[in-house]
């Protein structure tokens, strides 16, 4: 039963923050704006924030700490993203190069920035921020065991994005209108609605999300950030594509996601994991596959927003 | 002073030189339907367009309500009153009915989006007009009528009180259509003003109380509707001028090269067929022209023929051999030749020289390659050759890029192509479209010289003086039928065939084997 | 005319590279305002000033990055982005291994068809979403994304699970055996100290075959249609799918050819088992806008980029790291995304001009810029 418990507690380290990527992802889409550019915003976020912790940690430590690098980790990767809006909404440039201009800028911006400061590029910090165990919500049986032990302040930040994005999409005036900018900007426009806005509104929150998802990445793995998110931006794409961009769906891929993760790392700890002899690059190559497998299925229904990747003219009716 | 509720003054608008409406005035009196009817590129779309404020006009002026405004987007028309039904609905597929109606006006509670207040709201509409609607059934999951009334409601729920609709029966069935009417004539009742494009001579005389009739960007008359008949509406839509004459003898028709029967071509999806049940023979040596207003099959029709859409029934033949299943390349290869309707998506490769696009029927033939590789000596004596057969002028000659060149010598460089390479049959669509006079005459020249060397030609032209200079024989179509034959073209009376363009008129249905 | 025209996309890239490196400049001059200069002069002739070794490095540096602008430029030309370039060259570099350290009996072919073993599976790969794409609507960015990945743990899967291939004390592939590398042809004694090999010289020969195919022959005649018109090439009876299949497999042979090329250079490069999918595919797309797709221009915006990289490598003897290169790169690539706009742009008003000039009104060319933004 501990196996399972470890194994679960794990996946929801790796899921989360696919799952705050994808949902990001998300809401660029469908205001109509492909965004492959997650890898990038993330590593942007990943580096400012944990450079932040990096110089406060003499003086700060645990979850204020975390939830303030958090703040800078959501901002620096709205103002990253806004370079990618600009490209996309306002000079309808094609999105997918302007995304892989931004995907090759941070990583190099970081080293370049860490070894300045520094001298070596790998940003070092001090974990202070595990929860053991949370005070009586720990001993709810099975739940306290997967969500309130051995778990980061982040998983609850994860659940609550979730279920603010799903509000955000179907519950609110704003969601309504992002869709409809995805779908058909020309309807949108003609009802009066500001499509550049609202694109731009979709940008940005998807940076800010992929900004944060890069620090939630960083944090429970690892003590040193070295200009890298080990390909979890592109991963995150596969998400939001096998999630059929809607959030229910992507929470599912996540899971399914982090799970492969998890199983890859810990494989071998597991006695009849171990035994099927089952190589843990299997496990990582599942997702991709599974991914193009999806595409292939739904091809003939595709439930992409039709107008994402489209730079949106006024002019063309 | 009368009551108007939109007063239209003096308006200009050009496009790229083109005069699209040349000093229009147009009344729209309260509580009135009114008819905006005119031919293709007259100018009515470009009009409602600048009522609407998607197009800047150049000069004029807009009055609503007697009050002078400035309309430069959709969102100030609206405030204004005016709504407007597109010709391509304005919805999003994967939304509701209510979702649909309620964009860009959403209410809401605590940044929520409250449907049920508007839901209320909506269903007393429809109950008031008789609307059988499922409000939360998705846009893509209903018909292309339902649509349309989703779009109605959507100005209703504005609580427009000037309504615009283009072209609204074009898309609608039959019962549909009928339908529409009755909407529309309750909305007058309701006291709303109501402009309508149309070219449909029936529904004008059924629903509208007036009419505006536009020619080539102008106002031609506005009239009472019941105080004239349809023979001279249609007289005033297509004019009785016609200028341009070719030179030629009767036509010697020999054998049947093409033989269409009863084709049928799929619309978009959830559409009605853009052609239905269509045979006609064309022969050789004589010029069969498909006569009528834009979008009623023709385009489709062609496509069928050539394969650039798939058909749904029907069989095609090319000097008897049946081709109804060939690919396009044996199309192209094995007797028909084709001038496009659009010779800048179809017809040419414009950031390609010249000479590549002389030869994008026949690179492949053993004349201009050689184990796969261009023969490019003989592509450019060949093109030079072209050149001058055709009189085709450019910067640079063969290796001019096709995009720096002007329309009328592109569109030389199609015809050229199209009638130098083996070919039984001509299919031309357009082939004047947008040229200036010198270059539309060398053009029809050329056609008719086509025939005379025997070739079977098919031509679709929505002008009618085109037609009725080149034609040896007009077939109309309407709705995607053929409605009516006219062999002898000399004693045509123009009105009378305004008449079946517009749908006043029909002739039975003739049995083909 | 003509020559004008020549001219729209050299200087919109030429527009690029000067805002690449006024930034670049800027944040040396922010990061250190002293050095900046010295620095930045570094990056602009490093690879001069070091002499016959820095110009061979440079061509050495070259050689990946021109033949994955081909592969990414030649996708390009038939409407296709070539995004999976990293994958196909990683999957090219086991090849070359596997021929490299498997096949001693093949004696001096050994290079020779442990290149053409990389080149088949660059094409395998290219082929996958080429297919998708054709057949399966699946939008190839999509795939080849995918595509990297797998590659990428496949590669570490089978080189970490045999014994002949991994180097367990580097965690890396083994070395290539110095017989079954490629020909130095004496550029090594011409341009000494340098890593420069007859790869170059491949590279460059590629460039020249595609150049040929792209303007000699019907294929290429077929393949430049579809990407630039694909009514036009529906009309005129070109199979579209199959010229997109062809062309993502050529494109990934290419890449499959520089990950090949790479790794039996015998300059110290293997496949590292690491979670990191290799650079170099991306580096083929900024080359390839660079040089607007054209063969001929990959080979020098490939060079460009090299010399910049090369002169980047100087950069460690001032504070500065050789990322501030990669920097360049990424805002010289950013701007390419709107320089394809600004010529169009130019070429709409070029069009607009030449139409008056022959006093012909037509009103279709509107029209038909709007289309073909929709299309796009």
């Amino acid at each position: 039963m501990d196996l399972v418990y470890f194994l679960i507690q794990q996946t929801l380290l790796f899921m989360i923050p696919l799952l705050i990527v994808a949902l990001g992802g998300m809401f660029s889409e469908r205001a109509g704006v492909v965004n492959i550019a997650l890898e990038g915003i993330m590593v942007m976020g990943a580096f400012t924030s944990i450079f932040f912790i990096n110089l406060t940690q003499t003086y700060m430590s645990g979850n204020a700490q975390l939830l303030i690098a958090i703040l800078i980790a959501a901002v620096s990767g709205m103002a990253f993203s806004l370079f990618h809006a600009i490209a996309a909404v306002n000079l309808k440039a094609d999105q997918t190069i302007s995304g892989t201009a931004l995907n090759m800028f941070a990583p190099a911006f970081a080293v370049f920035i860490a070894r300045i400061v520094q001298t070596v590029q790998q940003i070092e910090f001090k974990n202070t921020f595990r929860i053991v165990e949370v005070p009586v919500l720990s001993k709810i049986p099975i739940i306290g065991e997967i969500l309130f032990r051995n778990t980061y302040i982040t998983t609850y930040i994860g659940i609550l994005i979730l279920i603010l994005s799903s509000v955000v999409l179907y519950k609110t005036k704003f969601g309504l209108r992002l869709r409809a900018c995805g779908e058909n900007p020309h309807a949108a426009n003609t009802a009066g609605i500001k499509v550049e806005l609202i694109q731009y509104a979709g940008v940005l929150i998807s940076g800010a999300l992929a900004g944060i998802g890069g620090l939630v990445f960083v944090v429970p793995t690892s003590t040193n950030f070295n200009a890298t998110v080990s390909g979890y931006g592109f991963l995150a794409v596969a998400v939001l594509i096998f999630g059929q961009w809607k959030p229910k769906y992507i929470l599912f891929a996540s899971f399914f996601f982090g799970f492969m993760k998890a199983l890859s790392n810990s494989y071998a700890s597991i006695p009849f994991l171990f035994a099927l002899n089952i190589q843990s690059n299997i496990y990582k190559m599942i997702p991709y596959i599974a991914t193009i497998l999806v595409l292939i299925f739904t091809s003939k229904k595709s439930s992409a927003p039709r107008a994402s990747g489209i730079p949106f003219d006024r002019m063309q009716r | 002073m009368e009551n108007y509720a939109i007063e239209m003054k003096h308006i200009t608008i050009s496009f790229a030189r083109k005069v699209a409406n040349d000093d229009i005035t147009l009344q729209l009196r309260k509580g009135e339907v009114h008819a905006l009817l005119g031919e293709n590129g007259a100018g009515k779309s470009t009009l409602m367009s600048i009522l609407f404020g998607l197009f800047k006009m150049d000069s004029g002026e807009i009055y609503v309500n007697g009050k002078k405004e400035i309309i430069d987007n959709a969102v100030t028309a609206n405030k204004l009153g005016i709504g407007m039904v597109h010709q391509h609905f304005k919805l999003v597929h994967n939304f509701t009915i209510l979702e649909n109606i309620v964009l860009g006006v959403e209410e809401t509670h605590f940044g929520f989006l409250k449907l049920d207040k508007a839901r209320k709201r909506v269903e007393e509409i429809c109950k008031k007009y008789h609307f059988d609607l499922d409000l939360d059934a998705k846009i893509e999951d209903i018909t292309v009528g339902m649509q349309q009334r989703t779009e109605i409601l959507k100005m209703l729920y504005r609580s427009n009180d000037i309504m615009i609709f283009d072209e609204p029966t074009a898309v609608l069935t039959p019962q549909e259509i009928q339908e529409f009417m009755e909407i529309v004539k309750n909305l007058k009742k309701e006291g709303k003003s109501i402009l309508f494009i149309s070219h449909k001579l029936d529904e004008i005389k059924e629903v509208a109380d007036r009419c505006s009739i536009l020619r080539k960007g102008k106002l031609i008359a506005t009239v009472d509707v019941d105080k004239v008949s349809k023979e001279e509406m249609s007289e005033m839509m297509v004019g009785r001028k016609v200028n341009l004459k070719v030179d030629k003898a009767p036509a010697k028709p020999g054998e049947t090269v093409l033989e269409v029967r009863h084709i049928e071509v799929a619309g978009e999806k959830g559409h009605k067929d853009k052609v239905r049940d269509v045979s006609f023979d064309v022969r050789a040596g004589e010029i069969v022209c498909i006569a009528g207003i834009d979008g009623n099959g023709q385009s489709e029709l062609i496509k069928g023929i050539t394969g650039t859409k798939p058909l749904k029934a029907g069989t095609i033949k090319i000097m008897g051999q049946d081709f109804t299943h060939k690919s396009i390349r044996y199309k192209n290869t094995h007797g028909i030749s084709h001038i496009p309707e659009d010779r800048h998506r179809d017809g040419l490769i414009l950031d390609y020289n010249m000479e590549k696009n002389m030869v994008l029927q026949e690179y492949f033939e053993s004349r201009f390659s050689h184990a796969g590789f261009l023969k490019q000596k003989e592509i450019t004596e060949y093109t030079d050759e072209l050149i001058k057969d055709y009189d085709i002028r450019s910067m640079s000659g063969p290796t001019s890029i096709v995009r720096n060149m002007s329309g009328g010598n592109q569109q030389k460089i199609i015809v050229a192509r199209e009638m130098t390479k083996e070919h039984k049959l001509m299919i031309a669509v357009q082939p004047t479209r947008g040229l200036d006079v010198g270059a539309i005459e060398y053009i029809h020249k050329n056609i008719v010289k086509q025939r005379d060397k025997g070739i079977a030609v098919l031509l679709v032209s929505f002008e009618l003086e085109e037609v009725m200079n080149l034609a040896d024989r007009i077939l109309v179509m309407f709705e995607g039928e053929i409605v009516g034959e006219f062999t002898d073209i000399q004693n045509l009376d123009l009105n009378e065939l305004g008449l079946y363009m517009a749908g006043g008129k029909r002739m039975p249905k003739k049995e083909v084997a | 005319m003509k020559k004008r025209k020549d001219f729209a996309p050299f200087i919109s890239s030429l527009t690029a590279i000067v805002c690449g490196l006024i930034i670049g400049f800027i944040i040396l001059c922010i990061s250190n305002p002293t050095e900046a200069v010295a620095g930045f002069g570094t990056i602009l002739t490093g690879s001069i000033t070091h002499g016959a070794k820095g110009i061979g490095q440079v061509l050495y540096y070259a050689t990946p990055l021109i033949l994955c602008g081909l592969s990414v430029g030649f996708a390009f030309k038939t409407g296709l982005f070539n995004i999976g370039g990293s994958g196909q060259f990683l999957i090219g570099a086991f090849g070359a291994v596997v021929i490299g350290l498997t096949c001693p009996q093949l004696g001096p072919f050994q290079w020779v068809v442990g290149l053409l073993f990389a080149i088949l599976l660059g094409a395998i790969w290219g082929a996958i979403p080429g297919i998708l794409k054709a057949y399966f609507n699946v939008n190839e960015v999509i795939t080849c994304i995918m595509l990297n990945y797998i590659s990428l743990f496949w590669v570490n899967m089978t080189v970490k699970g045999s014994k002949v291939l991994f180097n367990t004390m580097r965690n890396e592939s083994k070395d290539i055996p110095k017989v079954a590398t490629l020909p130095k042809l004496g550029l090594d004694k011409l341009f000494d100290g340098s890593s420069v090999n007859s790869g170059i010289i491949i590279a460059i020969l590629v460039a020249i075959l595609l150049y040929i195919i792209l303007e000699k022959t019907t294929f290429g005649y077929e393949l430049k249609a579809c990407g630039l018109n694909k009514a036009a090439s529906k009309y005129a009876g070109i199979n579209e799918n199959r010229s997109i299949v062809y062309s993502m497999v050529i494109a990934g042979a290419i890449a499959g050819l520089a990950g090949g090329i790479m790794l039996l250079s015998g300059t110290g490069r293997h496949i590292e088992i690491k979670d990191v999918i290799p650079n170099e595919g991306f580096n083929g797309i900024s080359v390839a806008l660079l040089g607007v797709s054209n063969p001929i221009g990959v080979i020098f915006s490939g060079l460009f980029i090299a010399y910049l990289t090369a002169g980047g490598f100087y950069l460690q003897l001032f504070h500065f790291s050789k990322e501030i290169i990669d920097i360049i790169v990424a805002v010289i690539i950013y701007f390419s995304a709107f320089a394809l706009i600004i010529k169009k742009f130019l070429e709409r008003i070029k069009e607009k001009k030449a139409d008056k000039s022959v006093q012909v009104t037509y009103n279709m060319h509107d029209k038909t810029i709007a289309e073909k933004k929709k299309g796009a």
